[in-house]
């Protein structure tokens, strides 16, 4: 880790001048931050375990589990309890068992859009012209007292995402989201921060995200303990089960 | 030795001063408390049709653009990065609704209008703006895009209010705004365009109002000095797109009135443009609305009714309907419409504010109108028989805050033609606006709860017009002193300044030209100086005021006292400023007086005093603002004196960050390096005794006028009380006043704050839709603040709370964000085990409050650690004695400890159900073990159904089982921090008898029969069944699995 600190304060030492920097540099500068293209694509599997920290001491253990190309699973948990929303890279599905029901269902509209973005496995920015994404250099804006470039990344379904990238370290430090959900915008913000090394590519283990302008108290957090890579996931787990298939007690 | 201690001292290293700027302190966040109840001035409306639905942009006079896209129900301000609020024009691109042009600085010119910088474009329906030039302008008042060519943009220029300038008139680019060239200049430095009008037939053809206008601090001219003195207004029209002009006077088109002219309004009949209709402030009677049939050849003079004429610096916009050309509204005092084409109007105000000044007619159905006033936004769906109130745009305008000392605290303050409120500071479930109470009337200014009888409360309108309210009933009595026998009139400011006395409660002061005191709420005033002004006889003229339409409402009354302020160190010393530039101080209680402003250096001449502040911490400190921006000069003038005003450090450097003219200084209660500087254009702080000023942007508060400020004694809260955003506070400001030069060179650093409430645990509000403003509340958490230099990326930064003898209480996720950051905890311990059930027992997914006290907070930031106290409090407003919360806390506990043993007793129950099934699975259907397995599974299942409710299906149904009546109890016991009752404490015990029952029962069928089911199992070969243990299970669940 220590090396790769030292790695990217050179890199930040060699800092383009704005004038000089385009999409495809500061994104190719962020690939090189992250670890570099050929450990990120290295990574076949991710296991993200962690809490989520509400306002007023809700607490609930997530999990989520991404797999190339586009599948993911994510997990919370309450006493005992696990609600499921997942993707299979072809259906989104959801349990919601906190009310009696535990039959899977489709996710709704809103939801289908979350999940595109997480279940894209770079990220939007990582080989962004094959994914059909469209990534603008916007300049560089304060965010959260650090210098960071603006890239705006609109994907195919029309979501546009402002992703902020600190201009030393070239990771993103925050995200801002734009969907557009039977035709009226929602917006969300997500920090981002403590980044590790997971297999040689970092990637944040803390995040915090609510509705754009909302108090941090009113948004949710999420610390990951861990974060593991190649570990077998069996593509069933992203696909939806029967009726009643969530987990009984 | 003390020689040693000194050079030790001396020889220390100093830190490395480190610039506080404006992303160091906003991250100590603001919450807007509104209010949207009263609201605020709306100066410019448009909105378009996108597909089905309406996107509306509303333009604040001095609180910003807002969007909505769903036709008015929500709205989310757009143009708050920007550098000015006050917005004059807003119009849309009629070929792409996503290009949108604003003109900063509204135009409806009244005293306290605010200023903007230019003409603004966004190409993404709002999301992003470019400054496209125009930035002397000052004001703009319309925008037009001419539908054929959008590249081709006018804009109608009134230009500065208060100074000659230039820069006004018509302007035309054709580029999209990257050049503008003027193309109908005014005929002096003081003439602009006051309103334009285009034939959207022929967008070449242009109608054009200019106007000659003039502002002082002492008198307003629309037009020129007097009803009869020249003028260089006129109405022009082009034909050309701008490119020439032909002046239509009544020489040129027959009908109109001979000049001189102040203000002209001018509009097009979209659906027959040959009709154009002109308001025109003529020399009464002729001041009227005109009307020609035939593009301005020849006209008609038609209605000149009260809501016609009647102010029209303030109100000078004609709407035609889109579709009918006899159809005009005229926003006045009141709203008024014509039907027959301009011959006679009708009111149509109905419920709403009044002060009117744009409207918008939906071109799809002209029934659907918009309007904008002096209190909001509404909406009609009857052609403006009836109004809508909009409940969710919080532009409100104060002058003044003041707070009181109930718990938790009331914020008092005046708004610009909207009385003066009150309203709490928090409010369970959030402060709505109908927790906003209005107190008085007319337009409000300075307003103070009687520190004697909180049962009273002083408040004013314009003109000195002070009352003392009665809190409850609402019952008024005007305490205003009153001229002498042949004295002349009292001159009392339009924001008459009222103090409060720090010292003696119940001494209140009030200015006009002279000083009053009463110590007897205002039943007898004492006059306790002469005449502190310069009684300059030529700014005392306001019955002349007005130009072409005489106007004199006390907004121009000068040579009046407009700040006042009692030394809290010594009540002998009283500061009075005026507002045609004196700086009066008295330092025997009124016996004497000395003015003191030339020993000032570099403050203009005549400077308005907008605010005296003397200090908290010794007698002769007096921080004083300087307000220039009616002369022109919008640039800010702070100053401190420490030796009674003899002399004075200048507090703002040419080179300083601060803009906009100054309205108010406060010097922290606590720290006297701590400065608190509010400007026209947004909230400075300084840490350092004002060498450095950072821009606050917490909680995304934007450049709006920063009017007035007040410091919570006991809280510690900044209230904020802006003109255009309502009211912001800062929750708990101590941190800043631990901003020294070593901790800001820190890596990290916590910083102190207020002893934490544990607040009472309330609920409030209701659904309101998505309408309805909702101030939040402070947090109910416990609130850390803390310090970085930098922000922090890589590596762990987590914060754990740990009690008295180290145990970890809870660890909390944190703010990276460099600067200030707050993250907060909530105060409680560990959520209990709950079994899994049908559904999740809510009333158990958090822990129980610790208790007040002291706990230690540490912060983990890659390999450092740091630490601090948190100390706890209860709420003072709370009875519950700390046995109480104790025994609360301890029930809270044994419960958990029940349901800890409920989840271990279920665990087994399906622990040994799985295995039995697992193993029936691996015989033949008809096996006798395995019917002997089936059933013994179902006798398991039996006895957990005894504990947790099973039924499933996402209906109500109702079913309780022991899981339930616990967690419910729980649930009771959790959120109410006092004692429990009795019953409670006896259904803790039942229901843990209960479950005692069940796993006899179940340790019993166990004891009696799994000895039996793994014999047979051998027999099978099968693997025997072992129950897990109590310790195995401990060991499983510690390790997260």
């Amino acid at each position: 880790m220590r090396s790769t600190l030292l790695k990217i304060t050179a890199l930040a030492v060699c800092a383009t001048p704005l004038s000089a920097q385009s999409v495809d540099s500061i994104i190719g500068k962020y690939i090189q931050a992250s670890g570099g293209i050929a450990k990120i694509q290295a990574l076949q599997t991710l296991r993200r375990t962690g809490k989520y920290t509400g306002g007023g001491g809700f607490e609930a253990v997530v999990i989520q589990e991404n797999k190339r190309p586009t599948s993911v699973r994510e997990e919370f948990s309450i006493q005992g309890m696990t609600g499921i929303n997942a993707y299979d890279g072809r259906d989104g599905w959801k349990i919601e068992p906190w009310q009696g029901k535990r039959d899977p269902e489709s996710l709704g509209e809103d939801e289908m859009h979350g999940i595109l973005d997480d279940a894209d496995f770079d990220g939007p920015l990582v080989n962004y012209q094959a994914k059909g994404n469209k990534v603008e250099f916007q300049g560089t804006e304060q965010i959260e007292g650090s210098d960071a470039y603006k890239l705006k990344v609109t994907r195919p379904n029309g979501d546009v995402s402002f992703y902020y990238l600190d201009t030393e370290y070239y990771v993103p430090i925050r995200i801002d989201t734009q969907r557009m959900i039977r035709g009226a915008p929602q917006e969300f913000e997500t920090s981002l921060g403590d980044y590790k090394q997971v297999n040689g590519v970092y990637l944040p283990f803390s995040s915090e995200s609510g509705a754009k302008g909302s108090s941090s108290t009113d948004r949710g957090k999420i610390t990951y303990d861990k974060i593991e890579a190649n570990v077998p996931l069996d593509n069933v787990r992203f696909s939806r089960p029967g009726a009643g298939g969530g987990a009984r007690p | 030795m003390k020689l040693f201690l000194l050079l030790l001292i001396a020889q220390q290293p100093t830190a490395p001063a480190v610039k506080v700027d404006s992303e160091t302190i906003s991250g100590l966040g603001a919450r807007n408390i509104g209010s949207a109840a009263m609201s605020g001035r709306i100066a410019a409306l448009a909105a378009v049709h996108e597909d089905a639905r309406l996107t509306l942009y509303v333009g604040a006079a001095s609180g910003g653009l807002w969007k909505s896209v769903n036709g008015g129900t929500t709205f989310k301000p757009v143009f708050d990065k920007q550098p000015v609020q006050s917005i004059g024009a807003v119009t849309i691109d009629p070929k792409n609704p996503k290009v949108i042009w604003v003109g900063t600085g509204e135009s409806w010119m009244r005293n306290s209008v605010s200023i903007g910088d230019g003409i603004y474009r966004s190409d993404d329906g709002g999301e992003n703006w470019t400054n496209m030039g125009l930035r002397e302008s000052e004001h703009i008042v319309k925008i037009l895009v001419d539908p054929t060519a959008t590249n081709t943009v006018y804009a109608c220029v009134p230009g500065k209010l208060w100074s000659d300038s230039d820069e006004r008139g018509v302007y035309r680019t054709t580029d999209g705004g990257k050049t503008w060239s003027k193309v109908l200049k005014g005929g002096n430095l003081s003439t602009g365009c006051s309103m334009m009008s285009m034939d959207p037939s022929n967008s070449k053809t242009l109608y054009a109002g200019m106007w000659d206008f003039r502002r002082k601090g002492w008198t307003f001219r629309s037009g020129g000095d007097s009803a009869t003195a020249p003028s260089a207004s006129g109405l022009f029209k082009s034909v050309d797109g701008g490119a020439t002009w032909t002046e239509l006077t009544s020489t040129s088109a027959s009908g109109l009135p001979a000049k001189p002219w102040g203000r002209v309004a001018v509009s097009v009949a979209p659906s027959k443009p040959e009709i154009v209709y002109a308001f025109i402030e003529a020399v009464p009677p002729l001041n009227a609305l005109y009307r020609s049939d035939n593009g301005g050849k020849t006209w008609q003079i038609l209605d000149r009714s009260q809501n016609m004429i009647w102010r029209p610096f303030y109100f000078a916009n004609l709407i035609v309907d889109p579709r009918d050309p006899d159809r005009i509204y005229k926003p006045d005092g009141g709203l008024i419409v014509s039907t027959d084409g301009g011959k006679s109007f009708s009111g149509i105000s109905g419920g709403a504010h009044g002060d009117f000044h744009d409207v918008w007619v939906d071109p799809s159905n002209p029934d659907h109108l918009i309007t904008g006033d002096d209190g909001g936004l509404w909406f009609s769906y009857d052609a403006g028989n009836k109004w809508v109130k909009n409940e969710n745009l919080p532009v409100s305008q104060f002058y003044h805050v003041s707070v009181d000392m109930d718990r938790p605290y009331n914020v008092y303050g005046g708004l610009q033609d909207n009385s003066s409120w009150v309203g709490p500071s928090e409010y369970p479930g959030g402060i709505t606006n109908h927790q906003w109470e209005n107190m008085y009337g007319g337009d409000g200014f300075w307003m103070f709860v009687d520190p004697t009888d909180p049962d009273y409360l002083y408040a004013e309108y314009q003109g000195g017009e002070i009352g003392r309210v009665n809190r409850k009933s609402h019952e008024t009595r005007n305490i205003r002193p009153l001229p002498r026998y042949q004295e002349k009139k009292l001159r009392f400011n339009w924001n008459t300044p009222i103090h409060i006395s720090p010292t003696q409660k119940g001494t209140i002061y009030l200015g006009a030209q002279v000083l009053f005191r009463s110590k007897d709420f205002g039943q007898t005033w004492e006059r306790i100086s002469p005449d502190l002004t310069t009684n300059d006889p030529q700014k005392q003229r306001q019955e002349q005021s007005g130009g072409v339409t005489v106007d004199n409402s006390a907004a121009e009354m000068h040579t009046t006292i407009y700040a006042i302020a009692e030394s809290p160190k010594d009540p002998q010393v009283i500061w009075v400023g005026t507002d045609d530039g004196n700086l009066q101080v008295t330092r025997d209680g009124g016996k004497t007086w000395a003015n003191v402003v030339a020993n000032i250096p570099g403050l203009p001449k005549n400077a308005w005093v907008s605010s005296v502040e003397p200090g908290h911490f010794a007698p002769g400190t007096i921080y004083a603002t300087f307000d220039v921006h009616t002369f022109g000069d919008m640039r800010p003038y702070a100053y401190r004196s420490t030796d009674f005003g003899k002399t004075w450090t200048a507090l703002v450097a040419p080179d300083s960050p601060v803009r906009g003219y100054a309205h108010v200084i406060k010097e922290d209660l606590v720290d006297s390096n701590l400065l608190f500087l509010g400007t026209e254009l947004g909230l400075w702080i300084s840490v350092d005794g004002g060498k450095q000023w950072a821009h606050y942007k917490g909680g995304d508060l934007p450049a709006v006028a920063v009017r007035d400020l007040a410091i919570h004694p006991r809280d510690h809260d900044l209230v904020i009380g802006t003109h255009g955003r309502g009211i912001w506070i800062v929750d708990d400001i101590t941190p800043l006043r631990a901003l020294t030069p070593d901790i800001l060179a820190s890596s990290a650093a916590f910083l102190p704050g207020r002893p934490t409430i544990e607040r009472l645990q309330t609920s409030g509000g209701w659904s309101n839709g998505d309408a309805m403003y909702v101030g939040p509340n402070p947090p109910g958490d416990a609130v850390i603040t803390y310090y970085q230099r930098r922000r922090h990326i890589f590596g762990d930064m987590k914060l754990g709370v740990y009690d008295a003898s180290g145990k970890l209480l809870g660890t909390m996720p944190t703010s990276k964000r460099r600067g200030l950051s707050r993250v907060t905890w909530s105060m409680r311990l560990a959520a209990p085990r709950v079994p899994p059930a049908a559904s999740a027992a809510f009333g158990a997914t958090v822990g129980p409050r610790v208790l007040p006290g002291t706990y230690t907070v540490k912060l983990t930031k890659d390999t450092a650690t740091y630490t601090t106290q948190l100390v706890l409090v209860p709420d003072p407003r709370g009875t519950h004695t700390q046995e109480e919360r104790q025994a609360a806390l301890n029930l809270a506990l044994k419960i958990s400890g029940t349901l800890t043993d409920m989840t271990f007793a279920v665990e087994r129950m399906n622990g040994m159900r799985q295995a039995l099934d697992d193993r029936a699975g691996k015989l033949p259907a008809n096996d006798g073990l395995t019917r002997r397995l089936r059933t013994a599974s179902g006798v398991v299942d039996s006895l957990r159904k005894k504990i947790v409710a099973t039924k499933e299906g996402g209906m109500i149904t109702g079913e309780e089982r022991l899981r339930e009546n616990l967690t419910d109890l729980y649930g009771n016991i959790v959120f109410y921090d006092g004692g429990p009752t009795q019953t409670e404490t006896e259904r803790a015990d039942a229901v843990a008898r209960e479950l005692a029952d069940v796993t006899r029962d179940f340790d019993a069928w166990t004891s009696r029969e799994l000895a039996g089911i793994n014999t047979a199992l051998r027999g099978k070969k099968l693997e025997p069944i072992v129950l897990i243990t109590r310790e195995q299970w401990e060991g499983k669940t510690a390790a997260g699995q």
